[in-house]
């Protein structure tokens, strides 16, 4: 019993950063249909944003979390401008061209600042764990969790609640008309993918504590994360949220009944079903194409 | 007979001359860059393979690497075989007394290249049936074979006792084949793997060419009316992820003769979306373009890897983004656009020759 509600915790944490990394994918994806295979490298750069402002700067994690939105936001935005824009109408190169970004920012921080493995240290205000019975959490992963739910609450906020979130649905469900009624969709384009970006980097600035920071993190999460998205469903936010709990508990009771790799193809293996029977996912959002 | 069809066997007969004995002069007959250029030929007949699926069917297949892994592993679980008496020494280290039951037939060649051929054919065809009678296209057919490719690297490297696990499978003896010892520094070699290319090649330039190939183009151009004009979408889908995993495989069972080893890394995702980038940069509407720009990519990535020892993956991924943006078609496209150009001069544009190129 004990083994299994800190398997369930475990799994909760794992939610919290797939949802942190999946939302700014689901938006990007949702959005504009790009497949944002880069995704995992603005993710990277958050983390090595984190180290960097804690190293020469003395910066903690949480008073970093600003500075790297805004840094990876404004790497998203350039990219969006330079490369993206231009690939609209070619929905599946957006993969190829994404992929060859990855590439570059990878590389590029392996030149600039090496290929071995970088540490950040994890806020002291919240070190320690809490202890309800036999449960052990630590306090760095609640406060994770807690921070994911309140990133989720704000994009919704925004998307639902403000006059850009509803300029963006215009969009979303007609391009054309909404240009006609005055829109900037390529204005709302560029900074929805700025956001997603610095999404990813919050994400980023988070998982240091937990992960090893190296130049390749991303390629791995940036799978996942999308598998996510696919299987919430295009675009909607609710959907992300609960397959990424999905996903993150799956993988988590698959790993105590089997062992971490079998499991893991296991909730591989049941995503690919889940996409078969189910491809627009779990949520599909209504709209009119 | 079209005119397209007489500029690829054109295109053919001149890319099998070079191959065959413009490149060994240029090398010099020098036993290691001939053993270079043959890694190269065994990747551009995967390459080929993806421009099958992908440029004519529509379909893109980010597992291509699975097929090419299992052709790969086919080909060294022989000549593991061969180079241990009885257990292969991986195996004792990981506590498996006895040759577990699929080792067994790999013992003989006959069997290795048949499965080197149709292991990946079948896992290909079973995955594509499960897909394609569902009728899914587009993007999720890029993610079912991307999950499916993570899925099955991490089961081979978590079966260490049966695959050698994260190291692959190492020490390796030489094929035989037919009494001929095979040496992958040698010229006999590279003309093997020349060959092998050339024959892939040319079963692909007719296939693109015949009926089969024109039903394929008209499904990657709309599906639905070809489902009205009375033909089985998901039969011709099927065949076609079948011969494309069986070329992979054939690629596979090369690669490993020339590296002289098998790893898991054949199977990562990088590996695969590399086999996009090459089948991308050379044009996918063509099987010798693919061929073509699977060659150009990797030279380049040796040339570059020499001259910018760091900076070499950097300058890959500026170029692939570039080709994305401005060359979307290759340069297969670039070719066929400004031949289409010195046409337009001489006589009024003939509105039937433009080919549209849909965006999938």
């Amino acid at each position: 019993m004990d083994v299994i509600a800190n398997q369930l915790f475990a799994g909760l944490s794992m939610a919290s950063i797939l949802l942190m990394i999946a939302l700014g994918l689901a938006i990007i994806y949702g959005a504009m249909g790009v497949i944002n295979l880069a995704h995992g490298e603005f993710v990277m750069l958050g983390a090595y944003a984190t180290w960097a402002l804690q190293t020469y700067a003395g910066i903690g994690i949480l008073p970093a979390l600003p500075f790297v939105f805004i840094s990876v936001a404004a790497v998203g935005w350039i990219v969006e401008k330079v490369v993206v824009q231009n690939l609209y109408h070619r929905p599946l190169d957006t993969i190829l061209a994404t992929w060859g970004i990855g590439i570059i920012l990878q590389q590029a921080v392996r030149l600039g600042v090496g290929a071995e493995s970088r540490f950040v240290k994890g806020p002291d205000l919240l070190s320690g764990n809490t202890e309800i019975g036999p449960l052990i959490m630590s306090n760095y992963r609640l406060f994770v969790i807690v921070f994911s739910m309140a990133v989720l609450a704000a994009t919704w906020m925004l998307m639902t609640r403000t006059e850009f979130g509803m300029k963006l649905r215009a969009v979303i469900q007609n391009r054309a008309i909404s240009e006609c009624y005055g829109i900037e969709a390529k204005r709302i384009y560029s900074v929805t993918f700025a956001y997603g970006a610095g999404l990813a980097g919050l994400a980023g600035a988070l998982i240091t504590p937990l992960f090893s920071t190296i130049p390749t993190m991303g390629t791995g999460l940036v799978v996942d994360a999308f598998l996510v998205v696919i299987v919430g469903g295009l675009g909607s936010l609710i959907g992300s949220a609960a397959a990424s709990v999905l996903i993150g508990e799956a993988t988590a009771i698959f790993s105590i009944v089997i062992n971490d790799t079998l499991g893991r193809i296991a909730v591989l293996a049941g995503i690919i079903l889940l996409i078969r029977f189910r491809p627009r996912g779990l949520f599909p959002t209504e709209t009119r194409r | 007979m079209s005119s397209k069809f007489q500029y690829d066997l054109v295109a053919l007969v001149i890319f099998a001359l070079v191959v065959a004995f413009g490149v060994p002069a240029v090398m010099n007959y020098d036993g290691f860059e001939l053993n270079t250029f043959a890694r190269y030929l065994a990747l551009a007949i995967v390459s080929m393979a993806l421009s099958l699926s992908w440029g004519t069917a529509g379909l893109l297949n980010l597992g291509q690497a699975a097929t090419f892994g299992m052709g790969s592993y086919a080909m060294a679980m022989h000549l593991k075989l061969r180079a241990s008496d009885g257990l292969p020494d991986f195996m004792a280290w990981n506590n498996v007394e006895t040759l577990p039951w699929v080792w067994v037939p790999f013992e003989s060649l006959t069997f290795t290249l048949l499965a080197g051929l149709l292991v990946p054919a079948f896992i290909g065809g079973l995955i594509a049936i499960f897909m394609f009678r569902a009728r899914i296209a587009g993007v999720f057919v890029a993610i079912i074979t991307l999950a499916f490719l993570v899925a099955f690297q991490l089961l081979f490297i978590n079966q260490q006792g049966h695959t050698g696990g994260q190291n692959g499978l190492t020490g390796l003896a030489q094929m035989s084949l037919f009494g001929w010892i095979v040496d992958p520094y040698s010229m006999g070699f590279y003309n093997l793997v020349a060959g092998c290319l050339v024959v892939a090649l040319a079963f692909g330039v007719y296939l693109t060419h015949s009926k089969f190939g024109l039903i394929l183009r008209a499904i990657r151009e709309d599906a639905d009316r070809a489902r009205f004009f009375g033909y089985n979408v998901a039969n011709y889908q099927t065949l076609v992820f079948c011969i494309s995993a069986a070329l992979a495989g054939w690629a596979g069972m090369l690669y490993t003769l020339v590296l002289e080893f098998a790893s898991p890394t054949y199977m990562s995702v990088s590996f695969s979306l590399a086999i996009v980038i090459w089948c991308a940069v050379g044009g996918r509407e063509s099987v010798i373009a693919a061929a073509f720009g699977a060659i150009v990519v990797n030279m380049l990535e040796g040339r570059l890897s020499d001259v910018f020892v760091e900076g070499w993956h950097l300058i890959l991924g500026v170029i692939f983004v570039l080709v994305v943006m401005f060359m979307p078609r290759g340069i297969y496209g670039l070719l066929s656009e400004s031949l289409q150009k010195l046409r337009g001069i001489g006589r009024p544009r003939d509105h039937r020759d433009a080919e549209t190129f849909p965006n999938t």
